[in-house]
This record gives C-alpha cells, sequence and structure tokens, in this order.
C-alpha cells in the first residue's frame, strides 16, 4: 500500500530541484541523483559481501566469491544493482561467471583478486597462454566465449585453448562456445550448495516456517554449513526463496511454498 | 491535481500530460469494486478475453469448453451496480462450435463484424458476429493451435494476416482475405506457443516458443528470422549452434509488445520477465524478480497504454501481479480470483483491467471512485431545504388526498 501511495503522489507532484538539498524521502525514488554514487554504493556493498566469504576454508586457492543475487538483499532496486553492475564489469573492476548449478546464478568476483589467484595457481606451470587470456579475453567478454572469436579474432591455437580448460577458466558450453569459469570452485559450489540447504531446513523446522532474522544469526549452524550464516541469509533472501517480512520484532523470513 | 488542470488550460503544458498523470493515477488505484461484475457465463475455465479496439465496447471471451461469449461492457443504465451482460453466446449446441478449448479469441481491428478464434481442435476458425457462423482453417499438420493473432492496430495499408503459434515450430501466416495459408516461417526448434504482431510496424512478428528462444521475423522477407533475443546480450556467431541463444532459461511462454512497440516483454518458466529493445533486441536488463510461471500453455498478459510510467498486468497463480515496466518495481498484487488466472486485457479507456481465470470468472478491476470532499458535504446538508430525508423518517404512505 505504501508503494501504491508514494507513486500516485509522484504523479502529481512537479519534484522542484534546489541547488544543494534533496528532499529526504524521495531519495531511493529518484534514481539520478543517486547515479553518480550507485556504483560506489555497489562496490561497497559488495565488499562487505566479500568480507563474509571464508578464505581460510579453501586454503586461498579461490578469490572471494559473491553471488549477484546477495545483493538484491543489500540495496532495494534490482534494476539498478543490474545495471551499476553492468557499468562496473565495463571498467574492468568487476567480473561475472555462470556458477553452473542454477541458471540463474551468476558469481561476482573482483578482477584484481581473479588474476592474482590464477596467476598464483599457475605459478608452477607455463603461464604464456593465461597472460594472453588474462589479457585479451577478460577485456571483452562477458560471460562465455565461442570458437571463432578465440581462433581468429584473439588469434590462440587450439592447444592454447586445451591448456585453458584443463586450468579450469573455461568450460564446456556447447560444441563452439566456453562458459567462462573460475578455477577450483567446485568445492566452492558443493559447500554453497549443501550450506544453502541446510539454512533453508532450519528454518523449515521451526513453527510455521518462519523464523526471525536475528535468532537465525544466533543460532549454531550444524555441520553441513561451511560459510558464515549471514552470507547464506543474503543469499537466500536475495534469490527470494524466503520472503522477508518486517514485524514489530526485526525481520521474519519465511520459506516460499513452492 | 489543479495545477495540471491550470497548466492545460493556460497552455503552460501540454496536453498530454494531465491524460497521462491522471491515467497513472487511476491504474494505481485499481481494485475490485462490489458494483462492477460480469456475468457468468463459461461453466469452465476461460482461456483468452479480448476487448475491441475501435469503440473498446465489446469483449469476446474464450473457454476451455470451446464456448465463445461476446459481452457488453457499457453501463447504460443509471445504476451505479452494472453487471456486464452476454450479448451473445456460441454455445455447446451451436454448429460451428469449436471442439476442444479456444486458446484464443481477437477481434478483428477494423470493425466488430468479424473475429477469429483458434483453439485445441486443431482449426482457426473466421466468424460472422451478426449471424455466428464461421469458416475453417484446417491446419493440414494437424497440430494443436496455441496462440493465432490477428495484426490488432487498425493502419490503413493493412495486409490481412493471421499468424498462428502451433505444436510445430514452423509460424504459419494465414490470410483473411483469400481464405488459405500463404506463408511458412521456419527457425524454431520447438513448439511455437506465442506469436505477436508489433503495434508500431505492421511487418515485424515476434514469436516465443518452447526451445527458449523469442525470434523477431519481418514477414516480407524471405530468408529466416531478424535476430534472436540473447539474454546475456552476447554476439554468438553462426558457428556455435543455435541452442545457446536463450531469451529465457525455460519455455517462453508469453509475450507483448508496449503500446508503442519499442519494447517487448517477455515471460518464461524460469520465472523471470524481461525487457527487450525491439530495434537491437538487447535486453534491457530490468529485473522483475522472481515473476512466477507455471503455465504450461501460453500466458496472455498486458501492458497498460496512456500512463506515464507503463504497467504491465502479469498473471501470477491465481493474482495478478502489476509491475512498473521500466523501473521493474511490483506495484500490488491484485487479489480476487479463486485459481489460476490464465489471461487478462486492459481497457485503455477507462483504465480498467479485466482477467479471467480457471474458475470461470472474469473479474473486472475497476480504479476506486474519489472520495467526495468533506467540506461539500457539509455544505450541502446545511444549505438545501430540500435535503434529503433520512430513510427512516421518510413515511410510507402516499400524500395523495384520493
Amino acid at each position: 500500500m505504501n508503494r501504491k501511495r508514494a507513486l500516485k503522489a509522484d504523479t502529481f507532484k512537479t519534484k522542484k530541484w534546489k541547488s544543494g538539498s534533496v528532499s529526504l524521502f524521495r531519495v531511493q525514488e529518484i534514481g539520478a541523483s543517486v547515479a553518480h554514487e550507485g556504483p560506489a554504493d555497489i562496490k561497497a556493498s559488495l565488499e562487505y559481501l566479500m568480507s563474509l566469504f571464508p578464505r581460510k576454508l579453501f586454503n586461498d586457492t579461490l578469490p572471494p566469491v559473491v553471488l549477484k543475487h546477495q545483493l538484491y538483499s543489500i540495496q532495494s532496486d534490482k534494476t539498478l544493482v543490474d545495471r551499476h553492475l553492468n557499468e562496473l564489469r565495463e571498467q574492468g573492476e568487476v567480473l561475472m561467471f555462470q556458477l553452473g548449478f542454477d541458471s540463474e546464478s551468476i558469481g561476482v568476483v573482483f578482477a584484481a583478486d581473479f588474476k592474482a589467484k590464477v596467476l598464483a595457481t599457475e605459478a608452477g606451470r607455463e603461464t604464456g597462454s593465461m597472460e594472453k587470456f588474462l589479457s585479451t579475453v577478460l577485456p571483452c567478454c562477458d560471460i562465455s566465449v565461442d570458437k571463432k572469436k578465440m581462433l581468429k579474432e584473439l588469434l590462440f591455437t587450439d592447444s592454447e585453448i586445451t591448456q585453458l580448460v584443463k586450468c579450469g577458466v573455461l568450460t564446456v558450453k556447447d560444441a563452439g562456445s566456453w562458459w567462462l569459469s573460475i578455477p577450483n570452485s567446485g568445492k566452492f559450489i558443493k559447500y554453497f550448495i549443501q550450506g544453502r540447504k541446510a539454512v533453508l531446513g532450519m528454518i523449515r523446522k521451526s513453527k510455521y516456517s518462519e523464523m526471525l532474522k536475528s535468532d537465525l544469526e544466533e543460532r549454531q549452524p550444524t555441520s553441513q554449513v561451511k560459510f558464515p550464516i549471514k552470507y547464506h541469509i543474503h543469499d537466500v533472501v536475495g534469490a527470494e526463496l524466503v520472503d522477508c517480512i518486517q514485524t514489530t520484532a526485526g525481520m521474519l523470513l519465511r520459506v516460499v511454498n513452492s | 491535481m489543479l495545477s495540471f488542470l491550470f497548466g492545460r488550460q493556460t497552455g503552460l503544458d501540454d496536453p498530454l500530460r494531465l491524460k497521462q498523470a491522471e491515467s497513472t493515477r487511476r491504474v494505481l488505484c485499481l481494485e475490485l469494486n462490489p458494483d462492477r461484475n460480469v456475468e457468468r457465463i463459461h461453466g469452465n475455465g476461460i482461456n483468452t478475453i479480448d476487448i475491441e479496439v475501435i469503440e473498446g465496447r465489446y469483449m469476446l471471451s474464450g473457454g476451455a469448453d470451446g464456448v465463445v461469449v461476446i459481452y457488453d461492457l457499457e453501463n447504460h443504465s443509471r445504476n451505479l451496480q452494472y453487471t456486464c451482460k452476454a450479448v451473445c453466446t456460441v454455445g455447446r449446441s451451436s454448429r460451428h462450435v469449436h471442439k476442444f478449448s479456444v486458446e484464443t479469441v481477437q477481434w478483428y481491428p477494423h470493425d466488430t463484424g468479424m473475429f477469429t478464434s483458434s483453439s485445441f481442435d486443431k482449426t482457426m476458425k473466421v466468424w460472422d458476429t451478426e449471424t455466428l457462423k464461421a469458416t475453417s482453417f484446417y491446419f493440414c499438420c494437424l497440430l494443436l493451435l496455441y496462440n493465432c493473432t490477428v495484426h490488432s492496430v487498425p493502419l490503413n495499408h493493412l495486409h490481412c494476416l493471421s499468424s498462428v503459434g502451433t505444436k510445430n515450430p514452423k509460424v504459419q501466416l494465414c490470410d483473411l482475405k483469400s481464405g488459405s495459408c500463404i506463408q511458412v516461417l521456419q527457425g524454431h526448434r520447438g513448439e511455437v506457443l506465442s506469436v505477436r504482431w508489433s503495434p508500431r510496424y505492421e511487418h515485424i512478428l515476434a514469436t516465443a516458443s518452447t526451445d527458449s528462444s523469442v525470434r523477431l521475423w519481418d514477414v516480407r522477407r524471405a530468408s529466416g528470422s531478424l535476430f534472436t533475443l540473447n539474454q546475456f546480450n552476447e554476439d554468438l556467431s553462426k558457428s556455435s549452434s543455435e541452442a545457446a541463444n536463450t531469451a529465457h532459461n525455460g519455455r517462453v511462454n508469453g509475450l507483448c509488445f508496449t503500446s508503442d512497440g519499442l519494447f517487448l516483454l517477455t515471460t518464461g518458466t524460469d520465472d523471470r520477465m524481461r525487457l527487450w529493445e525491439t530495434a537491437t533486441g538487447a535486453n534491457t536488463l530490468v529485473n522483475y524478480g522472481k515473476v512466477v510461471n507455471e503455465s504450461r500453455k501460453g500466458l496472455k498478459f498486458a501492458v497498460s497504454r496512456g500512463c506515464s510510467p507503463d504497467f504491465a498486468f502479469v498473471p501470477c497463480g491465481s493474482s495478478v501481479a502489476v509491475y512498473a515496466v521500466h523501473s521493474g518495481k511490483l506495484v500490488t498484487m491484485l487479489r480476487g480470483h479463486y485459481s489460476n488466472v490464465d489471461c487478462c486485457v486492459f481497457h485503455p479507456d477507462y483504465q480498467e483491467l479485466y482477467s479471467g481465470g480457471k474458475d470461470s470468472n472474469i473479474l473486472a478491476w475497476v480504479p476506486t471512485p474519489r472520495t467526495p470532499d468533506t467540506e461539500e458535504e457539509q455544505g450541502s446538508k446545511k444549505g438545501g431545504s430540500q435535503a434529503a430525508l433520512n430513510p427512516a423518517f421518510e413515511d410510507a404512505w402516499s400524500s395523495d388526498e384520493d
């Protein structure tokens, strides 16, 4: 109901722009005023989420990975989040990967972290093709790359492509195209899916399949859950697997029955 | 509101601005009104509704039992309480009735003398409204018809082509004047669940299919589709297989152009709705969140016309979700049906929404009337000496001496 009244008031009110002052409760509605701050906001949220990622668990072989929909649980406007994330990707600060377990889940990694980890894991072996990959493929392809482009435009040879697939940076998508991927991400995906299932199970087991967010954060997670529980809460809220309901006692999470 | 009226009067504002502001306000307060309902004729679920373009007075509906009903939407009685009556019905007893469920009905765009209907009995029928007789197009591939659309914008140099999407991956174009199928569009690899003509260019057609792709065609071209919509905005070369080009991660079952024809909305069984630019096929990356979609056949949804932020009305389960098209926000969920909602259609002149579902009801969502100002009420009570008496004090016998 609040949403409708706010939009109704918007259509009839002419917004007067005074220099230097922005009306208080309209800031979220007016994308223009926060447009220049948008990417910075997203970056700050990304950094916060990256801090929740457990590096020790993977012995530092994996750069911190965050899922795109976790950002939706922090910022309310999904379209703006998507657009700003795209801007960051075009600037080369952030990389997006199709994680593979769910067609909608896209993982986000800081480009600097990714490059560092990839070069570190390749330190022992021959790194020629990897460096070429990092400098040419990453800036121009977003989520997948196809054979013609690799061979003709970027001048990779077949053996170099095979090497990249072996290292784990490319994963087969189709007969002539590949997804970009994070090497050694198999373990991450396994723990992630396990943890998500366990957290949803915890909420489902409680009475009426709902739980206060603060209660959930304090609960002792089972051994299945390897990541900090806040990481999973952001994931489950952003992917709309639970409904968020504001109550007088705080945020309530209720599992969506499908 | 008064400032808008003043602006229009003095010429400060474009006349369209007042219309758009008021239309938007009306759409934002849509709700079920106890004073308005639609007569219940169908015995089974309602699959499709269409309102004619010329006057916006007559509404067609097609049901799962093959019955087609025409309703009169205008209120000529002086009462506030109004039921939209059925003007005529093509019932089960009619000789020309469809044998199985009717999937799409559509008025002929130039006048209400004719309408078309397509059904699961593998025929598309063209009906004469006066006599309710039909001629049928039989499809030699003898497959289920999911969707047929006639170009719905009355333009001068209009072709009378009707496009039909069937279980066959080929899209067929039928000419209503000559009565035969004149063209076949090849390119899809799965059943074609939804077809739509663009309201802006009369030769552009969009088709959606179970192979997760959406194609845009120019029917004047002999070779294949113009392009396929790709959700990642990738530049896929021709050497990679076509399976890589997906608009959705599941079946695509709903298509709707915005009223200016510049954008196309698609919904798929991956619970997502996407907005595309028709000129380039680029994904505008507007995120609507999870749009629950479990429909096995085509989903018919509507986009508002004439409002300043346009709204999309999408049936989700047993309610209709209203989204702002360009920002992706969910405005509200219209709840009222008892079972799944299959189709909805927007009446642009009165900003009303009609939705039909499996509970065999058509519900009319009407903008809430403005409450009268409290000042005016008190004024009229004090002022008029002939103010209405409280009905409890009115006497029941006649005042005549006789």
